[in-house]
């Protein structure tokens, strides 16, 4: 039984980063925006959704839909001062803003209301998980997963038309540079704008989704790391591919999750073990770069 | 349609642009000629927005065009073409086209939910003309072929054509023939000539090509260092001694310029 709840432990993990992933490969994959501070959709979504249900009693849907506004919002919102920097500078700004959103959740202990839920560096435990009297303890992660993957199917759908919609023409334009699109009468900024609030809302929903999964958050599971970890996905399983980026997320999940199993095997401690799994993506990044510079699934060329 | 008026630009040291002046009438095609680094790409960078300018005024349409955005000018009807062709790499020649259109429906996060049909069918009439651009610009066959993999010249050819499905009202075509072949130059000659008969579209275009200057152009104007040096058409432009001058130092004749293209 430990391996069937194992199973479906990662599989819900890969659902959740599979959405990361996607959303990510939105605005890096498809319009070439290299956002270094992904993970801060992640955290607003985990964070806003969090508050929204075990602090104002709100159900599950709307702690979601909450996570996901407030984490589209901001990406929308951080595209306005970065809006006219250059790819680099973007980078940082990116990782800067994702770090500012953490170190808040980290002091500010009062957006959590104080009183019973701690919130700050303790972190904020006993998130409710949805409908979970429903089920007994054995079943529940199964309905969990349907959870996961219905979102899942949704966020593919909707990122999928987009890239293939004539405003997918457009963000693949912007990737090479702006000058073209400025030519055609294409307002950048706001596209980019929009890029980042939809991708940033399906960050946000993959949060919320892991925050009512865990039961527990804490600033400090939101650090720049989640996000190259993101990168790792994208990047092996084949930019601006869609099918690619969630390949990519179950690849990644599985490498991070291996070392589990090695203790079994080698003999080394487990917290060397657990540090190894960062060893383990970042071979497996280097040897996409390496020997797969397109990822795994390469970018489908448009016909008509 | 388009009035340039006392332009000035310069580069830290480097007057790029010096008090320029002109104006380019309605349907009419104006050719830019002038050696290397007298100004005419700065220019077009300005016209367009992508440059600010130091000094002086451009009018389109009788409006001054001052402090907006690439983008807006563009919205306005002015199309431009680069120097060296900015082309998407991963997009296909067909797609390049598609992207061209102003304001379609599908470029909003909504209507590509909402109005799936009315996309559908604004996509379906755009690509009829972009297949007649393609067959116009020669590149049909490699409608699916990624941009990236054309020739120089081709790259070219597919600027020229996605700047026309934008359907603009003012061209600016930065050497429009550079690298493409003598018999296609022909053939875009015509299309040119076309596009003013049948469209009514006005053309300003920079080119060192003297035989399409002289083939197509009603007015001509010479820049050097960054001045308006010569005004004119083609026939008195080729006996502008100034403009002799400014080319070739002074040492030969207007044949040597034929010739050199």
């Amino acid at each position: 039984m430990g391996l069937v709840n194992f199973l479906v432990y990662l599989s819900i993990m890969m659902g959740i980063y599979a959405i990361l992933s996607l959303s990510l490969n939105l605005q890096y994959g498809f319009t070439g925006l290299a956002n270094f501070g992904h993970v801060v959709f992640f955290c607003l979504g985990a964070y806003i959704s969090t508050i929204i249900v075990l602090v104002f009693k709100m159900p599950f849907i709307l702690g979601l839909l909450g996570g996901m506004f407030v984490a589209g919002l901001f990406g929308y919102i951080i595209s306005i001062p970065t809006a006219n920097l250059k790819e680099d500078y973007w980078a940082i700004a990116t990782l800067a803003a994702a770090e500012i959103v953490r170190i808040f959740f980290l002091n500010e202990d009062w957006v959590v209301g104080g009183g019973p839920y701690q919130g700050g560096a303790f972190g904020i435990g006993g998130i409710p998980q949805p409908l979970r009297s429903l089920f007994s303890a054995h079943t529940y992660p199964f309905f969990y997963l349907a959870i996961v993957l219905v979102c899942l199917v949704a966020t593919y759908i909707i990122i999928n038309t987009l890239t293939q919609s004539p405003f997918g023409r457009v963000i693949k334009s912007i990737r090479e540079g702006d000058n073209l699109p400025q030519a055609l009468g294409k307002d950048v900024k706001r596209f980019r704008m929009k890029v980042m609030a939809i991708g940033g809302s399906f960050g946000g929903l993959a949060g919320c989704l892991w925050a009512h999964y865990h039961g527990f958050i804490s600033p400090n599971q939101f650090l720049p790391l989640e996000t190259f970890i993101i990168w790792a996905m994208v990047i092996v399983g084949g930019k601006a591919n869609n099918k690619g980026a969630i390949l990519g997320a179950v690849i990644v999940m599985i490498f991070y999750n291996s070392t589990r199993f090695l203790k079994d095997y080698i003999p080394i401690e487990a917290v060397t073990l657990a540090s190894l799994r960062m060893v383990a993506i970042g071979i497996l990044i280097v040897v996409a770069m390496l020997f797969m510079k397109e990822g795994l699934i390469k970018e489908k060329k448009t016909l008509y | 349609m388009l009035k340039v008026e006392n332009v000035h630009k310069s580069f830290g040291g480097i007057l790029a642009l010096n008090g320029v002046t002109f104006s380019v009438e309605p349907n009419s095609i104006t050719g830019l000629i002038g050696p290397n680094g007298s100004g005419k790409s700065t220019l077009f960078n300005i016209i367009s927005g992508f440059y600010n300018k130091d000094r002086g005024e451009i009018y389109f349409k009788g409006k001054k065009i001052e402090g907006i955005e690439p983008y807006r000018i563009a919205m306005l009807g002015v199309g431009r073409t680069f120097q060296i062709s900015e082309v998407p790499e991963k997009m296909t020649v067909l797609e390049n086209l598609l992207l061209a259109p102003k304001s379609q429906i599908g470029e909003g996060i909504f209507n590509v939910f909402l109005h799936p049909l009315k996309i559908k069918r604004e996509n379906e009439k755009l690509l009829k003309d972009a297949y007649e651009i393609l067959e116009l610009v020669q590149l049909y066959h490699l409608r699916n072929e990624y941009a990236g993999n054309l020739s120089g010249g081709q790259k070219k050819l597919l600027s020229l054509g996605r700047i026309l499905m934008s359907d603009p009202i003012l061209l600016l075509l930065d050497e429009p023939t550079a690298g493409v072949n003598p018999t296609l130059i022909r053939d875009l000659i015509i299309a040119m000539k076309n596009l003013r008969a049948e469209k009514g579209q006005t053309i300003l275009l920079v080119e060192h090509n003297m035989k399409v200057i002289s083939e197509i152009c009603d007015r001509v104007i010479v820049l050097d260092f960054g001045k308006k040096i010569a005004e004119g058409t083609p026939e008195e432009i080729q006996k502008n001694e100034k403009v002799l001058e400014a080319y070739l130092s002074g040492s030969s004749k207007w044949e040597l310029l034929h010739e050199d293209s």
